[in-house]
């Protein structure tokens, strides 16, 4: 028996071998697309409410559509599932009248109470939706999504079932009332008899709260209670039943449907750009019955989506590719040229480039930065080069000595050679930086700085008690795990060693934990990056007010602070309100809690033949506007050996 | 060992006699295995050459600052992506020593090597043979300077394992049965971990800034966990290749013939065991001390090893992958490095095999 | 041979439990967690979003949450992709990353021992040097650089293959090659000095004198001992192919299993981390096991255990 299996071995491990190796090799080829593009790294998902970069609006924009679109030559707003708007002489009220013809995929009319519907998700906390903030222009929105009670409230109380009948995963059964008293408690109160607490403690102290509600329902008074430490066995809350969660009744916040053709919002502050705003993706409506029915995450396979925009989901293969099929519901149907596009995922910027170069797609969004001389070099016309609204800068540690001085901070900005990191070390593709907020926006003129001035900045540097760098102690300049990252800063790195004797450490953290250090201020100099979400300057500046989520510098400016929240969101006059924006512009520049580098360009490959592409700052490219000159097509791809 | 001061001639004279019996032993054992081996190895000449060749590596790399090279971290945006020349480049800046070499940073050795090199030198240095990289550095400076590093990180390493490996591997070989079932079964938890999360995670948490400056107080900086950690990686294989051999040796006769005069375990397991898995371990060996530059080089990709402006050679040749496009191929930065990395283990290599033929219990004294 | 593969499943559920406990504190340890995003996000999101992922609940209330969905084969939703589970995630890598394994392994295995076997029975000629030459070129040059090369050249200065891309055999080739390049250069190194070893042994000998065959000794004596050490390389060579794989992954653009072990680390994608974790163990595991039978088979004074 031995003896058998040992002369069989070699011949059965030969024969396991082969079979695997053609399982390999045998797979099934799919036709080929009318449009193929590099889409970027596997998108986190399709659902509108929860996505948030760049290539998950390329899909989002093409499977869903919102109240208006955006005209990508311009970026004005152009009618989308609303025909029409009109807004209110005080700017604070906006009415959208719906066309007739929206239907989703599976045929039905889109309505205003698909809108209303979105909205409330987008808003519910339990949604966790990054971009919710967008919404709180809204009347009441901002109190909904943060879950904020008072008394005299009229609230819902969404219990944990749903009611019998309804889809399974639909919201829990709805209780309306008003708010008679309200407490919150916390199970072994981490903060107890502490002043001051860190943000860990502050999570884990909420993560320890109970709210107890005591609402009036029907002329009853009922006691309700919410958060994961209610469940515990603590005999005080016992009297109080548990429920999901208690916001203030959403009929409160400001989105009405009077009608299926209608859709009505009531703004907090006039904001004539709330119109633009239902353009971006994260406000696009998604399909009550579907996401109801099915749940996250099965609503969204391509078997159950439903959506409302000029493409279907026809095949999703994980961090491969997203075949996207023209939607023969779409309103707009016959101006769609492309019938079928693939967006490969695709990580490498290199890969993008050589699938490029050797014909396999015909659009790759992002150019490796280092070669980027040589194919300007080269003088193509597939080359294609937009500004865009982002910026990279770095951000200093305001809590942290020497760097609480702002003639430090200021120093080492002057000490900065910008033109020449950008031309010469990173080698173009960007322009260095003038200002805080990037060049572009219509009407905004930022104030300048960020000029190269050793001189000034080593005496800036001495009158703050370190000539010459002596006396100062090691600086750590964190950075993330990415090519370009590294470059630019051991080239800052060199220049202020070399022009104010400042030493530097290079700390490379890979992104997980360079997130967390920036958040948790565990740094002295940090990069980072921001792409406005709007053409405002607001979207650079409002990241910079006190305690701001994005701050992260410790840096709090009373006036500063004044003009964002306070100052220019009332203003009505549109310049007056710029105006106000450029002072708090101002303000940042001068006391550098960041340092402008400089504002990064799009630098993209597409073939000549493919038309309708057009370069704009938000480097926002609708697929259903693309199409294809064929008879070109054939002219390129003749004398090259077709695959 | 004398007992009593009565017994004193009596002892004397047995010290006299052990005395004779151990120079007789010693004449019958002739050499060493380690002179023997050594006095074979001599007589091959690629190994020697190699020998030769990776003793001048390692000096150069240990008196680099001395060298008249170009710094290391100058960078020079005139200079960027320059093909190898051998026109002179511009004498050093004497005020910028910090800047350009981090003169500060250095041990006190290198330090006085670097200041001896200026008063040898003075601002005199070779051209850039080698071409300058994306940041206008001198890439043959940075091949010395980065050899430091990638020497240290491949030996330091590997000597971790092997160390481990060896013991651990041998000892569960020999004693088998129960303890080596167990042995072997702890060897297959830990390679059952990914250990590219691990050294993702553990790095993570060990460069927390409170765990960080816990460790600094016992002088243990990142460069060191990292010995460590793939260190500790590396011998599990060593430690199941060393156990296979000795399983297939230990029923052979000269094993039962130690057993049979009385030898202890650690005397079999360490005396007459190892010595005959050496060449296989030894050429093991010359296969990890490659493996682990390469792996340091990928961790350093990832932001987990070596910290710029510090070098190594496998930055160096990642970097050189970085431009390697169809658009444009910068060649030398990628030929260099290497060139540099593939003599090193071709001469490691070489060595290993020399070295396994000088090691054969089969041809000793011959 | 029955009582053998129980003990070892015994070992086996150990082992996960083992690894799948480190691997579930060590990630919790680590700094950052899957709701941190590249824009801060507010405080109540932040909360509502770890809730979403049942990170709000006590450690061990999550660790034994965690394994008694794992009992039911349930890995649960990726933190990073909510749009998959984890288990479809691993279902629709895992063949892309194994044809991709097995085409790198068959292609090292055939290549190296061929390699190795030319190379000690012509030792110290011509064909030795240089075949040893080529393997410590495999191994010294990093596959990344490998496969920028072969791009270089058979993609765009010989147009053979496609550049980058999966679904078609001819996808298959490079990534295969590069994959496999520096294990067919171990394996020819490995299987090199175990047949010299053999070579020298007195049975080899043996066989020469009653007048066999070159050929017919190496292939039918001395074969078995080369393979002895490969087949103890292969264990570990399967777990370094499947995690080195990730860059080759990437080069190509390959929607295989490699870099979702990197990227859920990176990103703290914890469920998605256990689960890779989880087919990493098995695979490894169940590969050693097998090493270990071919042990038996191929040399019989070797007992199980």
């Amino acid at each position: 028996m031995q003896a058998i299996g040992r002369k069989l071995f070699p011949y059965l491990a030969a024969i396991l071998l082969l079979l695997a190796a053609y399982f390999a090799v045998a797979g099934e080829r799919r036709a080929p697309a009318d449009f193929t593009f590099v889409n970027g790294t596997e998108i986190k998902s399709i659902d509108p409410a929860i996505s948030t970069g760049q290539p998950e609006g390329r899909i989002i924009r093409a499977l869903f559509e919102g109240l208006v679109n955006w005209d990508p030559r311009d970026l004005s707003s152009t009618p989308g599932v609303a025909a029409r708007w009109e807004m209110s002489e005080d700017s604070r009220r906006i009415t959208f009248h719906l066309r007739d013809d929206a239907l989703w995929s599976d045929g039905t009319p889109v309505t205003a109470d698909d809108f209303v519907y979105s909205y409330r998700r987008l808003l519910d906390p339990l949604t966790a939706a990054q971009y919710a903030y967008q919404l709180y222009y809204v009347v009441g929105a901002e109190k909904y999504n943060r879950g904020q009670v008072a008394v005299g409230d009229r609230v819902e109380i969404e219990r944990f079932d749903p009611p019998s009948g309804a889809p399974p995963h639909a919201r829990g059964e709805l209780l309306r009332g008003t708010l008679l008293e309200y407490a919150e408690a916390f199970v072994d109160d981490p903060a107890a008899g502490k002043t001051e607490l860190s943000d860990d403690e502050q999570r884990e102290r909420l993560r320890r709260r109970v709210r107890m509600y005591t609402i009036e329902i029907d002329g009853e008074a009922r006691r309700f209670k919410t958060g994961v430490a209610a469940f515990r066995d603590e005999p005080e809350f016992d009297a109080y039943e548990p429920v999901k969660q208690v916001l203030v009744d959403f009929d409160t916040v400001g989105i009405r449907a009077p009608d299926d053709r209608t859709l009505i919002f009531e703004l907090n502050n006039p904001a004539p750009y709330f119109v633009s705003l239902t353009g971006f993706y994260p406000l696009y409506p998604v399909h009550r019955e579907t996401v109801e029915r099915f749940g996250s995450p099965d609503w969204m396979r391509p078997e159950n989506l439903v959506g409302n925009g000029p493409y279907r989901l026809e095949e999703r293969a994980f961090r491969d590719y997203i075949r996207l099929a023209k939607s023969k519901t779409y309103w707009n149907a016959e101006n769609v040229k492309l019938d079928v596009i693939d967006a490969l995922a695709v990580e490498s910027n290199v890969t993008a480039l050589n699938m490029y170069e050797n014909r396999q797609v015909d659009w790759t969004p992002v150019v490796p930065t280092v070669i980027l001389p040589e194919l300007k070099k080269q003088d193509r016309d597939d080359l294609r080069v937009a500004p865009y609204l982002t910026i990279t800068y770095f951000r200093f540690n305001v809590t942290r000595s020497p760097l609480t001085d702002a003639r430090v901070r200021r120093a080492l900005s002057l000490a900065i050679d910008r033109p020449e990191i950008v031309d010469k070390i990173m080698r173009g593709g960007r322009t260095a930086a003038t200002s805080f907020v990037p060049i572009g926006i219509e009407g905004y003129e930022s104030p300048d700085c960020c000029q190269h001035d050793p001189e000034e900045a080593r005496r800036l540097l001495a009158k703050a008690g370190f000539p010459g760098g002596k006396g100062m102690r090691k600086l750590t300049l964190l950075h993330n795990a990415s090519e370009d990252a590294e470059k630019l800063c051991q080239a800052v790195q060199f220049q202020w060693h070399d022009t104010l004797g400042v030493e530097v450490e290079l700390v490379r953290q890979e992104w997980g934990t360079y997130q967390e250090k920036v958040r948790n201020l565990e740094y002295d100099v940090a990069i980072a990056g921001w792409i406005g979400d709007y053409v405002d300057p607001n979207t650079f500046l409002d990241m910079f007010v006190t305690g701001g989520g994005n701050n992260n510098t410790g840096w709090s400016h009373a006036e500063f602070d004044a003009i964002i929240k306070e100052r220019a969101p009332r203003e009505r006059d549109p310049e007056k309100r710029l105006a106000l924006m450029r002072q708090a512009e101002e303000i940042l520049l001068a006391e550098m809690p960041v340092v402008p580098l400089y504002f990064p360009e799009r630098n993209y490959l597409v073939r000549t033949y493919v038309k309708g592409l057009h370069n704009n700052i938000l480097d926002v490219h609708p697929l259903h506007d693309l199409w294809i000159d064929e008879a070109e097509r054939e002219r390129q791809t003749a004398p090259r050996r077709k695959r | 060992m004398n007992r009593t001061t009565g017994n004193r001639t009596k002892g004397e004279h047995e010290l006299e006699r052990y005395a004779a019996l151990w120079e007789e032993a010693r004449a019958i054992r002739g050499t060493s295995l380690g002179r023997d081996a050594w006095r074979r190895l001599r007589r091959q000449r690629a190994a020697m050459a190699s020998l030769v060749a990776l003793c001048v590596v390692t000096v150069l790399a240990l008196i680099t600052p001395l060298l008249p090279l170009q710094p290391p971290r100058r960078v020079d945006s005139d200079r960027i992506f320059m093909p190898p020349t051998f026109s002179r480049p511009a004498a050093l800046d004497l005020d910028k020593l910090d800047a350009d070499f981090g003169r500060k940073d250095l041990d006190l050795v290198s330090r006085a090597l670097l200041d001896a090199r200026l008063a040898l030198f003075g601002g005199w240095s070779l051209p850039s043979i080698c071409g300058t990289d994306e940041l206008g550095r001198d890439l043959f400076s940075r091949l010395f300077w980065g050899a430091r590093v990638s020497l240290a990180v491949g030996v330091v390493a590997t000597l971790v394992s092997l160390v481990i490996g060896v013991s651990y591997g041998a000892t569960a070989g020999y004693l088998g049965g129960r303890i080596d079932n167990f042995m072997m079964r702890l060897v297959d938890i830990l390679y059952s971990v990914p250990f590219i999360c691990v050294v993702i995670l553990l790095v993570s948490i060990l460069s927390e800034d409170s765990i960080r400056t816990w460790l600094e107080s016992w002088h243990i900086d990142r460069i060191t966990i990292f010995y460590l950690v793939v260190g500790a990686i590396y011998w599990l294989t060593m430690s199941r290749v060393v156990r296979g051999q000795i399983i297939s040796l230990k029923n052979e006769q000269f094993v039962e013939a130690a057993r049979t005069i009385g030898a202890s375990q650690r005397r079999i397991i360490f005396f007459h065991l190892v010595p005959n898995v050496l060449s296989v371990v030894i050429v093991y060996l010359t296969l990890t001390i490659p493996s682990v530059m390469l792996f340091e080089a990928f961790l350093s990709f990832l932001g987990l090893g070596v910290q710029a402006p510090d070098v190594s050679w496998g930055l160096l040749v990642n970097q050189g992958f970085n431009v390697i496009t169809p658009i444009k191929i910068y060649w030398w930065l990628v030929v260099f490095p290497g060139l540099a990395l593939a003599l090193t283990l071709y001469a490691l290599n070489f060595l290993g095999d020399g070295l396994r033929d000088a090691l054969d219990p089969r041809l000793k004294n011959r | 041979m029955i009582a053998f593969l129980l003990r070892r499943f015994m070992w086996f559920v150990i082992t996960v439990w083992a690894v799948q406990s480190l691997s579930f504190f060590l990630v919790r340890l680590a700094p950052g967690g899957p709701f941190t995003q590249e824009r801060n996000v507010p405080l109540h999101v932040e909360l509502a979003q770890r809730a979403k992922l049942n990170l709000d609940v006590p450690l061990y209330e999550q660790y034994f949450g965690y394994f008694g969905k794992l009992f039911r084969f349930d890995l649960g939703i990726s933190d990073r992709q909510p749009d998959f589970t984890v288990n479809e995630i691993i279902a629709a890598g895992f063949p892309v990353s194994a044809s991709l394994g097995v085409l790198a392994l068959l292609f090292a295995v055939a290549l190296g021992l061929a390699a190795g076997i030319v190379s000690a029975v012509c030792r110290g000629r011509g064909w030795d040097v240089s075949i040893m030459a080529a393997a410590t070129l495999g191994i010294a040059v990093p596959s990344f650089v490998v496969a920028s090369v072969v791009i270089i050249l058979f993609v765009f200065v010989w147009p053979l293959f496609p550049a980058a891309g999966w679904g078609e055999p001819a996808n298959l080739v490079l990534p295969a090659f590069c994959l496999g390049a520096p294990y067919a250069a171990y394996i020819a190194r490995l299987s090199r000095t175990g047949m010299l070893e053999v070579l020298s042994q007195d049975y080899i000998r043996t066989a020469y004198a009653k007048g066999l065959s070159t050929r017919a000794v190496v292939l039918r004596h001395a074969l078995r001992g080369a393979l002895l050490p490969v087949f103890s390389f292969l264990g570990p060579a399967v777990a370094g192919i499947l995690t080195g794989s990730l860059v080759i992954e990437k080069i190509f653009a390959i929607p295989g299993l490699g870099v979702h072990l990197l990227n859920a680390a990176l990103q703290r994608d914890f469920t998605l981390m256990l689960g890779m974790v989880l087919v990493y163990t098995t695979v490894l595991y169940s590969m050693n096991t097998l090493v270990d039978l071919s042990y038996r088979i191929l040399d019989p004074r070797v007992e199980l255990t």
